[in-house]
C-alpha cells in the first residue's frame, strides 16, 4: 500500500511539475511541440534499443509501446 | 508604389536556410502571380472575365480566402469589401496633377461594389455584374506572409521574420532568445528609421494599414487608397493603425476594418481584445501597445 | 517599447468575433505549420541506421557482448498511408544471465548466438484517429517469436490531447540445441491505454497503462534449477512529462514508471533527461536514470540450493533479485542540414543489491554493470 502511495504521488508530481500553466495551445502556437526533443519517442530506435537492454538485465520491463516482437532474453 | 519584401532566418546552418528559404519565396511568388489583378494568366483576372455571365471554378485555396474575405465583411459591417477595387477607377493616385473624382462616374461605380451579392461557394464564384471586380489586394500578401512562415517552419527554421511591404509575421524570437523588435512607422516621416514605436514580438504579426501608401493631395487636404464602398471616398480619420495578432492575415484585416471603421476604431479593437497603437488624424498617437 | 509577445499568446484573452475570424483565417490551407505530431500524418520519409555496442562485466569477470546493427524506415504513401519496417540484427558472445552461485561456472562458458529481428507496421491516417497493424518476427537459434499488433490513435479537434489504444499478441516457440527445452511455448497478450496532452505551448504529458499477460514458458532453459511459474501479469504505468524552456533553448524530459508485477519483482523508474541546443546545429543530452525493484517471490538469496523445494517456482536468477540501478548517459546529436542528422550515445548502468530504495536488496550478490555505445545516422526523404 505504501508503494502504490509512493508510486501515484511520484506520477501526479511529473504530470504536475509540467501542470504549472494549463493552456492548451492553439495551432499557431506549436512550433515548439513539433521539436524532436519535445516529442516522446522521437527516435523510435533509440526507445527499442535501450528497453530491449533493460529488458534483458531487470526484472520486468514495459509502459513505452508494444508491438515490437519477442526475444529469447527472458 | 513598391513595397520591399525581407525574410530573416536566424539559427540554422546556411544549407538548410537556403533550402528553406527558396521554398518561401516560390510560395509568396506563387500567391502573388496566382492573384495578381496586373496578370492575364491570374486567377483574380479569369473571375473578372466572368462577372455578369457564368460562375468562374476556383480551388480550395481561392475558396477559402473568400470565406475570410467574408468573415471581414460581415466583422466590419460591409466596409471591408473585395469588390470595392472598381473605385479605383475614379481615383487615379498616380496621376499628376492629382485630381478629385467627379460625382456622376464615382456614383455609378458604387453601383457595381457589393460582396453580399456575389454568388460564392467552394467550387465557384460569380459576379453578377458586368464590370464588377473581385480584388485580393487586401488579404493576399498578409496571407502569403503566413504561408512563409509556415513553409520556414515546417523545414526546421525556429526563429524567421517576414515581412512583406510591412506586414510582419514573426517566429520563435531571435536565436539569441531576444524577441524580433518591429518598428511602426510614422505616418507622415518620409524618412526612413523614423518610428513611432517599436515592438517586441516572438511569435505572431504585426501589421499596418496607413493613409500613407497610396494617396493624393488636393488642397491640403490627403486622399488615401482607403475607400468607404458606401460612398467611395476616402476615410480620413486616422492617419495610421498598427495590429498585433497570432496571424499576419488578421493583423491586417483588422487594421485594415479598423481605419475604415473611422470614428468607431477604437471601440472595434477594443472588442476584438488585440493589441493596437494608432496615430489618428490630428496626429496623435493612441492604442494600447506600451501601456 | 512595446511588448506584444505575452498578448499574442494569451490566447485566452481573444474575444468571441476574432475568434470567427481567428477560425476562418485557420481555414486558409497551410496558414500554420503542420506540427510533427503523431496525428498529423507525416509529409517526408525518413530512413536511420544504428550501431550498438554492449558490453556488460561483474566484477572479477567479462560476461557478455553484444554487437547491434539496427535499421528502421518509415515512409508515407497513397496521401493516408504510412509504412514503418525495422531490421535489427544482434550479434551475441560471451556468458549467459548472471546467477548468484554460478560465478566461477560461468567464466570460460561462452555462447555465441545471432538473433536476427524485422517487424513492419502500417497505419492509415483518417479525420480525427488512425489506425494502425503490424507484424514482428525474431529469430535466434533457440528462440522464435512472432507477434501482430493493432492500435487505434484518437484525437481531438484541437490535437491538443491523443488516446491510443494498442493490443499486441506473440506467440514463442522455445528450443535448446541440448533439448532442456524441448517445442516449448510462451504467449504474450499486451494491452495499453495511453492518453497524451498538450499542457501549454512548451509542456506536453504522456500517461500510459500496459497490460500484459503472459502465459506458457518462462523458464530460463540453461540452468538445471530454474523453474518459473507458467504464468505472469504486469501492470506497467509510465507517465512522461517534456518541458521547453525557452530562455535557456532547453527542454526536460521526466519519466517515472511503476510495475505491478505477479511475480512480485514490482519496480519503480525514474528518469530525468536535458536537451540542450548548441552553436552550429549541435544538441547534447544527458540522462540520468535510477531503477529499483524488489526481489519475486520465488527468487531466493545465495547459497544455493537455499529455497529449493521440488515442484515450487525456484529461480537463483539475478535479474529477479532486489536491487537497485543507475544509468548515465550522454548523447550528442548533430543536424547536418539537407535532411541528415546523426548522433552518438554512450550509456554506463551499475545495478547493486544495496541501491535498492529503502534498503533490503538481495545480499551477497556481485554488482553488474554494463556500457553501451550507440552511433546512428538518419535522413529525410
Amino acid at each position: 500500500m505504501r508503494r502504490t502511495r509512493l508510486a501515484v504521488s511520484l506520477a501526479l508530481l511529473v504530470l504536475l511539475s509540467g501542470c504549472a500553466s494549463f493552456a492548451p495551445p492553439q495551432p499557431w502556437e506549436k512550433q515548439y511541440l513539433a521539436t524532436p526533443a519535445m516529442q516522446f519517442d522521437a527516435d523510435k530506435l533509440d526507445v527499442r534499443n535501450t528497453q530491449h537492454i533493460y529488458y534483458s538485465k531487470e526484472g520486468a520491463a514495459g509502459g513505452y509501446g508494444i508491438g515490437g516482437g519477442g526475444c529469447g532474453c527472458n | 508604389m513598391a513595397s520591399d519584401h525581407a525574410i530573416v532566418v536566424d539559427g540554422v546552418p546556411d544549407a538548410l536556410a537556403d533550402a528553406a528559404l527558396a521554398a518561401a519565396i516560390a510560395d509568396v511568388r506563387r500567391i502573388e502571380a496566382k492573384y495578381s489583378r496586373y496578370r492575364d494568366d491570374s486567377v483574380t483576372a479569369a473571375v473578372n472575365r466572368g462577372a455578369g455571365g457564368a460562375p468562374v471554378a476556383i480551388d480550395a485555396e481561392t475558396a477559402a480566402l473568400l470565406a475570410y474575405a467574408d468573415q471581414c465583411h460581415r466583422l466590419s459591417g460591409g466596409r471591408f469589401d473585395v469588390t470595392s477595387g472598381v473605385l479605383r477607377r475614379a481615383w487615379d493616385f498616380r496621376r499628376s496633377p492629382p485630381r478629385l473624382p467627379d460625382g456622376a462616374t464615382l456614383t455609378g461605380l458604387c453601383a457595381l461594389v457589393g460582396w453580399q451579392e456575389v454568388e460564392w461557394n467552394e467550387r465557384s464564384v460569380r459576379l453578377p455584374r458586368s464590370g464588377m471586380e473581385i480584388d485580393f489586394g487586401g488579404i493576399g500578401k498578409e496571407y502569403a506572409a503566413d504561408r512563409a512562415a509556415a513553409i520556414l517552419a515546417e523545414r526546421g527554421v525556429r526563429h524567421a521574420l517576414v515581412n512583406l511591404g510591412g506586414d510582419v509575421r514573426a517566429l520563435g524570437g531571435q536565436a539569441d532568445g531576444t524577441p524580433w523588435r518591429v518598428g511602426v512607422r510614422h505616418p507622415r516621416a518620409m524618412e526612413a528609421g523614423t518610428a513611432i514605436a517599436s515592438v517586441e514580438i516572438a511569435d505572431g504579426a504585426v501589421a499596418t494599414s496607413g493613409d500613407y501608401e497610396r494617396y493624393i493631395e488636393v488642397d491640403g487636404c490627403r486622399y488615401c487608397h482607403l475607400l468607404d464602398p458606401r460612398t467611395g471616398w476616402p476615410v480620413r480619420a486616422w492617419q495610421s493603425i498598427s495590429v498585433v495578432a497570432p496571424l499576419a492575415v488578421v493583423a491586417g484585416s483588422v487594421a485594415t476594418i479598423a481605419m475604415l471603421l473611422a470614428d468607431d476604431a477604437p471601440d472595434f479593437l477594443a472588442s476584438q481584445g488585440l493589441p493596437w497603437l494608432g496615430v489618428d488624424a490630428a496626429g496623435e498617437v493612441r492604442g494600447t501597445l506600451g501601456k | 517599447m512595446a511588448s506584444a509577445a505575452a498578448a499574442v499568446a494569451a490566447t485566452d484573452r481573444t474575444a468571441p468575433r476574432v475568434r470567427a475570424l481567428l477560425a476562418a483565417a485557420l481555414a486558409l490551407p497551410g496558414i500554420v505549420p503542420a506540427p510533427a505530431a503523431a496525428q498529423t500524418m507525416p509529409d517526408a520519409g525518413f530512413i536511420q541506421f544504428k550501431y550498438l555496442d554492449y558490453r556488460d562485466w561483474q566484477p572479477g569477470a567479462r560476461r557478455m557482448r553484444v554487437e547491434n546493427p539496427g535499421f528502421y524506415v518509415m515512409s508515407p504513401f497513397a496521401e493516408a498511408w504510412v509504412v514503418e519496417g525495422a531490421l535489427v540484427y544482434d550479434g551475441m558472445s560471451g556468458a549467459s544471465p548472471m546467477w548468484h552461485d554460478t560465478l566461477s561456472g560461468a567464466s570460460g562458458e561462452g555462447i555465441h548466438d545471432r538473433r536476427a529481428a524485422g517487424d513492419v507496421k502500417l497505419t492509415r491516417y483518417f479525420d480525427g484517429f488512425s489506425v494502425g497493424a503490424g507484424v514482428a518476427y525474431s529469430h535466434e537459434n533457440d528462440y522464435i517469436s512472432r507477434g501482430g499488433s493493432v492500435d487505434l490513435r484518437v484525437w481531438t479537434a484541437d490535437k491538443n490531447t491523443t488516446y491510443t489504444f494498442s493490443y499486441a499478441g506473440a506467440a514463442d516457440r522455445i528450443d535448446t540445441p541440448d533439448g532442456a527445452a524441448n517445442h516449448e511455448r510462451k504467449y504474450v497478450n499486451d494491452f495499453l491505454v495511453g492518453v497524451t496532452q498538450a499542457l501549454s505551448q512548451t509542456a506536453i504529458v504522456q500517461s500510459n497503462l500496459t497490460y500484459t499477460r503472459g502465459h506458457g514458458y518462462f523458464d530460463d532453459p540453461y540452468k538445471t534449477f530454474d523453474s518459473r511459474p507458467d504464468n505472469r501479469r504486469v501492470l506497467a504505468w509510465l507517465t512522461r512529462l517534456n518541458r521547453h524552456f525557452p530562455d535557456h533553448h532547453g527542454t526536460l524530459q521526466l519519466a517515472y514508471r511503476y510495475i505491478d508485477d505477479s511475480w512480485d519483482a514490482n519496480s519503480h523508474m525514474v528518469e530525468a533527461a536535458w536537451v540542450q541546443p548548441l552553436p552550429h546545429a549541435f544538441s547534447v543530452r544527458p540522462n540520468l536514470r535510477y531503477y529499483t525493484q524488489r526481489a519475486a517471490y520465488f527468487y531466493f538469496d545465495p547459497p544455493f540450493p537455499t529455497g529449493l523445494v521440488f515442484g515450487q517456482p525456484y529461480t537463483a536468477d539475478t535479474r529477479l533479485s532486489a536491487f537497485g540501478a543507475f544509468t548515465l548517459g550522454l548523447l550528442l546529436a548533430k543536424d547536418f542540414g539537407g535532411g541528415w542528422s546523426g548522433d552518438l550515445k554512450v550509456e554506463y548502468y551499475r545495478q547493486k543489491s544495496d541501491w535498492r530504495a529503502g534498503g533490503n536488496g538481495s545480499p551477497d550478490i556481485l554488482p553488474f554493470s554494463a556500457r553501451w555505445i550507440q552511433v546512428g545516422v538518419g535522413k529525410t526523404f
